[in-house]
């Protein structure tokens, strides 16, 4: 894949590790949340309310899903992207945070639902759990009540109503093996999609594009579709993406597809659970 | 539409040859512009609803899944799509609301047909046990079936 090569003398900070939610340590989850509640209280454009807005309401939905054959596939560039600046807004307040991935097709999942580190109104402190829901800015509800939406102004979830499922293990490994791009993107996009209406429900903010991305959930469940990929990367050939697919912009972010395709030159990548040893 | 049922499509086949490798529906220009849900399709089973359980003995070939833009929160004309976005010189991404492509691989359905052609159902399933039973969510353009030796 193209990667964005290492100058030998330019130092780089460490790789940050994302990890499962289910394996974050106390004070691994602690500190992630402590990030959330810090960027939900800002309201200039490090906060929450502009990161979750980029994806859809207020106008414009800069959220890039696949379309027509006809045009280039920008889900998981454009997402990938996203991601990362949000995780580097993050990281104003935790300097080696990464965000954790929700494995929605983990045994747990499938049995459980929701993790309860998203579940939980209130953390083991006592206090308002900032994964568990937040209030949409007022210019946001206005825009979706004009659309026709009728959700209130705080997230919620509805998991699990009939007619939904999260998807399996096996489904995974099965788009894991498709060896073209355009067919993993295709076939990992449903699954995404599939997600949001198993968490939104008929309801929920989750399953409605423009206000998805105000549902702290909406971060973990798009690091596990980035994961997915990275791992798609690692099992096949890099595909011969033309040049201007690669050169194209991901706005708003600056940053090409070309850019997206190594999360190493990104500064980060994936493990089940990570603990670092300090030797005094 | 409530659901889609298909007039008969004939299965290419030649005596001799060896079966298909892997056989696509694609679905073209689906519209996007409304509620999410999941599009289930069925091979041969043209009395599929959403109560036809999710195996390959009651002729499940697979889903896809729109995540929906709900209505338009826009002036007037915000959420049409343009006709022709062909201009090279246009360097904006296409209309978000373009008619999506998706695809279902069927495979395992479609080595289970019987006989030279088979009709394939698809049936909209939007979330919740009360959830009305919308005949406008589901809406495409064409479908393609292509196999791969």
């Amino acid at each position: 894949m193209p990667t964005v090569p290492l100058a030998p003398r330019v130092p780089r900070g460490r790789i940050r590790w994302r990890r499962s939610v289910a394996k974050l340590t106390a004070d691994q989850l602690a500190g992630v949340r402590d990030a959330y509640a810090w960027t939900q209280g800002v309201s200039d454009d490090r906060g929450y309310q502009s990161q979750a807005g980029v994806h859809g309401y207020p106008l414009p939905v800069s959220c890039q899903h696949t379309t027509s054959d006809r045009f280039a596939s920008l889900f998981l560039p454009w997402h990938r992207a996203y991601l990362y600046f949000f995780e580097r807004a993050l990281r104003d307040r935790r300097t080696q945070l990464a965000h954790p991935w929700w494995d929605w097709a983990a045994p747990s999942a499938q049995s459980d639902g929701i993790p309860r580190a998203y579940a939980d109104e209130r953390s083991a402190d006592g206090q308002p759990n900032p994964f568990h829901s937040v209030e949409i800015n007022d210019e946001a509800m206005a825009q979706a009540r004009r659309a026709g939406y009728d959700l209130p102004a705080r997230t919620r979830r509805f998991p699990g109503q009939p007619g939904t499922r999260l998807p399996t293990a096996l489904e995974v490994e099965r788009l894991l093996g498709l060896p073209d791009f355009w067919s993993f993107s295709q076939q990992i996009e449903d699954l995404h999609g599939q997600v949001h209406v198993y968490v939104g429900g008929r309801e929920g903010h989750m399953s409605a594009v423009p206000l998805a991305a105000y549902d702290p959930i909406f971060w973990a469940h798009h690091a596990m579709i980035d994961r997915i990929w990275r791992i798609w990367q690692l099992r096949h050939p890099p595909p011969s993406f033309t040049a201007d697919f690669l050169a194209t912009a991901l706005r708003p972010f600056p940053m090409t597809v070309a850019q997206t395709m190594s999360v190493r030159a990104m500064g980060y990548d994936y493990a089940s659970s990570g603990t670092t040893i300090e030797v005094g | 539409m409530d659901r889609y049922v298909s007039d008969p499509v004939e299965l290419p086949a030649v005596e001799g040859e060896p079966e298909f490798e892997r056989a696509d529906l694609i679905f073209h220009g689906i519209d996007h512009g409304g509620d999410s849900y999941e599009a289930r399709v069925f091979l041969d089973r043209p009395e599929a609803d959403e109560a036809t359980p999710l195996d390959l003995d009651h002729g499940y070939a697979g889903s896809f899944f729109i995540f929906g833009h709900g209505g338009c929160a826009g002036d007037e004309g915000h959420c049409d799509v343009p006709e022709d976005q062909t201009d090279p010189d246009d360097l904006r991404l296409a209309h978000p609301l373009t008619g999506a492509t998706r695809q279902v691989i069927v495979t395992e359905a479609l080595r289970g047909v019987s006989g030279e052609s088979f009709t394939f159902t698809v049936v909209p399933v939007l979330p919740g046990a009360d959830a009305p039973r919308r005949e406008d969510v589901l809406a495409f353009e064409s479908v393609e079936l292509l196999t791969f030796d």
